[in-house]
């Protein structure tokens, strides 16, 4: 570089900043790739739009950073004597946002709302028949069976003030048209919406009435959404944003090679997994086999299975960042089967015999059907599985597209193999026993993502059983079984659980919760 | 001249409809808007009232025929993603993307005129060729490739620039501009230079090559001969002359920096309309895509009157043969 460079250069630099508005010190600016598409926390179940209204609206109980429940707006609760449900005991002198008191009458409506047709919530009220309202400060759930897990399945569920959202025509969610909840907010959280201004730019100060201690020191907020993951790490490497989440793999080494940013690691509780069409009587896309469907074999099933070496696609793709998993949630996730943690190995020769034992010593081709913009590395990982199949004999045909089109072709059953990725809402193993195990049963909702109808006679006797057993030892017993029969029948090839990677300046601290979720709460700016 | 508007206005209402029907009947291969509206644990049974409710177990004509009705009426909808009225979502963005085409168009106009007459004025200096040269690169470059450098560069390595919005914004009757501040530009020039670059190029040949064919005509080599000043000769009567195809060409362009502009406002997470449709693409929001295609086509048929207008202004021939 010339002199006269430099001198342009450092003319030319400090002229601009000088412009640059100096940031105060406590104001947090964020990123994140999707915008929550409404303010309303009853009108849409999607995790950018729980996850940012959790800073604002809180529920009855809410997760800590290690994602147990704990009290929030209730501050205990314990199971009806005389018959199934819950009580809870709320917590006195909660205002929201507004002055107004918080009482068991706003919890009431709140239930209403939330479980009415236009919710898209509703689906956490459906084992309750009844809210009443016992006393100023107390609440009962009235359940048609007992339900031990109703308490956590419901700190996404966030209460309302009924009197602002009847003056304010917003008593209920709102579904074909915009109504007052879907810009403006009246929460008891640790923080207020300052300004919205969607898909652009949404501002949070603190609530400073709020009940609980506060340990942030933000004093303003600002979140903006950056679709572009280069230009939403460009933006945190050139100091205009503070953190982002999430950032992909391939730029984990550009922000740690630099001073002053950090990266940080977790693992959410999304498991990864491959899924049959189990109830197809033939293949839909083989060229060779086209009169049977050999993954109604359990040996082929199997012999899949052991074709993965999830030992290469950990480090050649995910940088040695993925947790291999052997049933359908991770080790950590209450439930989780500890009798069952073997997984299918990685063993070519087995694979082999196992597809000669079911009669396809030559193998077969078959479709593999993969998203490519909803997991991390989706794509990518299903070529390495192609090709990994492809050595034992399994000739995969991929096919790949964005999600948006990927659901309405599993629902069609147009597959014969595919990718599905799954966290568990209530972090629960009976989540994914209801959603991808039981059989489908549209009628009972159950089974809604069961896309290959995985079905077992057991598995769909156990699962009441499982969600009204109060007895933990006698529970996980059975979760235990459910599983064993799982594995044992290759219902689906788990594969890994995937990497959870977030980005912030050095001076930054916040908690990364295996949820995803994003709570400004946790937030320190040193 | 009333009548030609007037007649160009009426061919634009069939122009959107045709647009907005091909839109329609390619929405059915984007997606499903249910699966996207809706959270993992929503029920098949919720869900297919919801797609009952919103029209879209009907037949396509039917659903056709309902979005035009509505448009007709001034009724643009309700965004599936949003909740919102479409036709505010649209207006609110309308300004991000203008501001940032028109700067666009000057960046290209200003740097693209001069270069273009000095290059056809020295065809064979060192300069000209490395015009020719710097260019053609700018040109065969993917534009995003251009902006992510430009960020990497001015926003990252030298922190001059912001990397991304539109920095501060003004309210001018319910105008929201980044014109009016420091801020605002500094947020502009970026994007700008992004969306002109192809532009610039394109200008700058053009004008060459006109003015080079122009340099060669009659009437310039006798006002040469007759002792015309070089100056008066060249900016005058040369560059008027080439002026013509270039706003053709140019005002034609313009529609389509307007439509094209969402891979630059992706980048630079600017938000106008084009970012806005990306979004409801994913989000297999068709309200608002269809909205946002008739709109796009309503620009293109407008740029179009204006450049026929501008014809007339400059071209004292035309002028002659409306009258007749």
């Amino acid at each position: 570089m010339t002199l006269s460079n430099l001198a342009i250069r450092t003319l030319l630099g400090s002229a601009l900043s000088v412009c640059a508005v100096a940031a105060s010190a406590d104001e947090f600016r964020w990123a994140s790739t999707t915008d929550p598409q409404t303010m309303d926390p009853h009108a849409v179940n999607s995790a950018p739009v729980l996850s940012f209204l959790n800073n604002i609206y809180e529920g009855l109980v809410r997760r800590g950073q290690d994602m147990s429940i704990e009290p929030s707006l209730a501050t205990s609760w314990e199971p009806l004597a005389d018959e199934d449900g819950w009580r809870f005991n709320l917590r006195e002198g909660v205002t929201f946002q507004d002055g107004a008191a918080f009482t068991a009458e706003d919890v009431l409506f709140s239930y209403q709302r939330a479980s009415d047709e236009t919710a898209d919530v509703r689906s956490w009220f459906a084992p309750v028949t009844e809210v009443r309202v016992v006393g100023d400060y107390t609440v009962d759930f009235i359940t048609k069976a007992p339900n031990p897990l109703f308490p956590d399945s419901i700190a996404n569920f966030m209460i309302l003030d009924k009197d602002w959202a009847e003056s304010n025509d917003a008593a209920l969610a709102a579904r074909d048209a915009e109504n007052f909840a879907t810009m403006n907010v009246n929460g008891t959280g640790p923080f207020t919406l300052a300004s919205r201004d969607p898909g652009v730019r949404t501002t949070l100060v603190p609530n400073t009435a709020w009940w609980d201690d506060v340990q942030h020191n933000v004093t303003e907020a600002v979140f903006t959404p950056i679709g572009n993951s280069a230009t939403g790490l460009a933006a945190l490497l050139s100091g205009e944003i503070d953190f982002i989440q999430p950032i992909p793999l391939q730029d984990v080494a550009q922000v740690e090679g630099r001073d002053g940013f950090k990266v940080l690691e977790g693992e959410e509780t999304r498991v990864i997994m491959f899924g049959f069409g189990h109830e197809h009587d033939t293949l839909l896309y083989s060229s060779d086999v086209t009169d049977a469907n050999p993954f109604t074999d359990p040996r082929v099933r199997l012999a899949a299975a052991h074709a993965i070496d999830i030992a290469s696609i950990d480090r050649v793709l995910f940088r040695g960042k993925i947790e291999a998993a052997s049933q359908l949630v991770p080790a950590d996730i209450s439930g989780f089967s500890e009798a069952n943690q073997g997984r299918a190995d990685f063993n070519q020769e087995r694979a082999r015999e196992l597809l000669a034992e079911a009669g396809y010593p030559d193998g077969f081709s078959f479709g593999l059907k993969c998203p490519n913009d909803r997991y991390i590395n989706d794509e990518a990982l299903c070529r390495a599985a192609a090709s990994m199949f492809a050595a034992v004999g399994l000739n995969a045909e991929l096919s790949t597209g964005p999600v948006r089109d990927y659901w309405p072709q599993l629902r069609e059953d147009d597959f014969d193999m595919y990718l599905l990725g799954w966290s568990p809402g209530t972090f629960d193993m009976e989540h994914p026993v209801r959603f991808l195990l039981h059989s489908q049963d549209n009628e009972k909702k159950l089974g809604s993502w069961n896309f290959g109808n995985y079905s077992n006679a057991r598995v769909d006797e156990l699962l009441p059983q499982i969600q009204q057993e109060i007895d933990p030892a006698a529970r996980q017993a059975m979760l235990d079984e459910v599983v064993a029969i799982t594995q044992e029948e290759v219902a689906y090839i788990p594969l890994y659980t995937q990497p959870l990677i977030w980005a912030a300046k050095d001076n930054v601290d916040l908690t990364q919760r295996a949820d995803n979720f994003f709570m400004l709460r946790w937030v320190t700016v040193n | 001249m009333v009548y030609f508007i007037l007649k160009r206005l009426v061919q634009s209402v069939f122009v959107m409809l045709a647009v907005a029907f091909l839109a329609f009947s390619l929405f059915r291969f984007v997606g499903d808007p249910i699966t996207q509206m809706t959270g993992v644990e929503t029920s098949v049974a919720d869900q297919e009232r919801l797609r009952e409710e919103l029209g879209l177990n009907d037949a396509f004509l039917l659903q056709f025929g309902r979005f035009t009705a509505d448009i007709l009426q001034g009724d643009f909808g309700y965004s599936y993603r949003t909740r919102q009225p479409v036709a505010q979502m649209i207006a609110d963005r309308i300004p991000a993307t203008l501001e940032l085409g028109l700067v666009a168009l000057l960046i290209s106009l200003i740097v693209g005129i001069p270069a273009g007459v000095y290059t056809a004025l020295k065809p064979r200096g060192f300069a000209t060729q490395a015009i020719l040269m710097t260019t053609l690169v700018g040109v065969s470059i993917p534009t995003f490739v251009i902006g992510i450098m430009l960020i990497f560069i001015f926003g990252v390595q030298l922190g001059w620039l912001p990397t991304f919005g539109r920095g501060g914004t003004v309210q001018i009757g319910g105008w929201e501009s980044s014109l009016f501040t420091i801020e605002g530009w500094r947020a502009l020039l970026l994007p700008a230079l992004t969306l002109g670059v192809y532009q610039l190029t394109l200008t700058m040949r053009l004008v060459r090559a006109e003015m080079m064919e122009v340099m060669r005509t009659d009437y310039i080599r006798f006002a040469m001969a007759r002792g015309v000043p070089m100056k008066k000769l060249h900016y005058k009567h040369a560059l008027a002359n080439t002026m013509v195809p270039v706003i053709t060409i140019i005002g034609l362009q313009f529609g389509g920096v307007i439509a094209f502009s969402i891979v630059t406002e992706s980048v630079f997470q600017w938000p106008g309309m084009g970012l806005l449709f990306l979004e409801s693409i994913r989000f297999v929001d068709i309200p608002v895509m269809g909205v946002y295609l008739v709109v796009i086509a309503f620009f293109f048929v407008l740029v179009n009157l204006l450049v026929d207008l501008l014809y007339v202004a400059i071209d004292p021939r035309l002028r002659v043969r409306d009258v007749q």
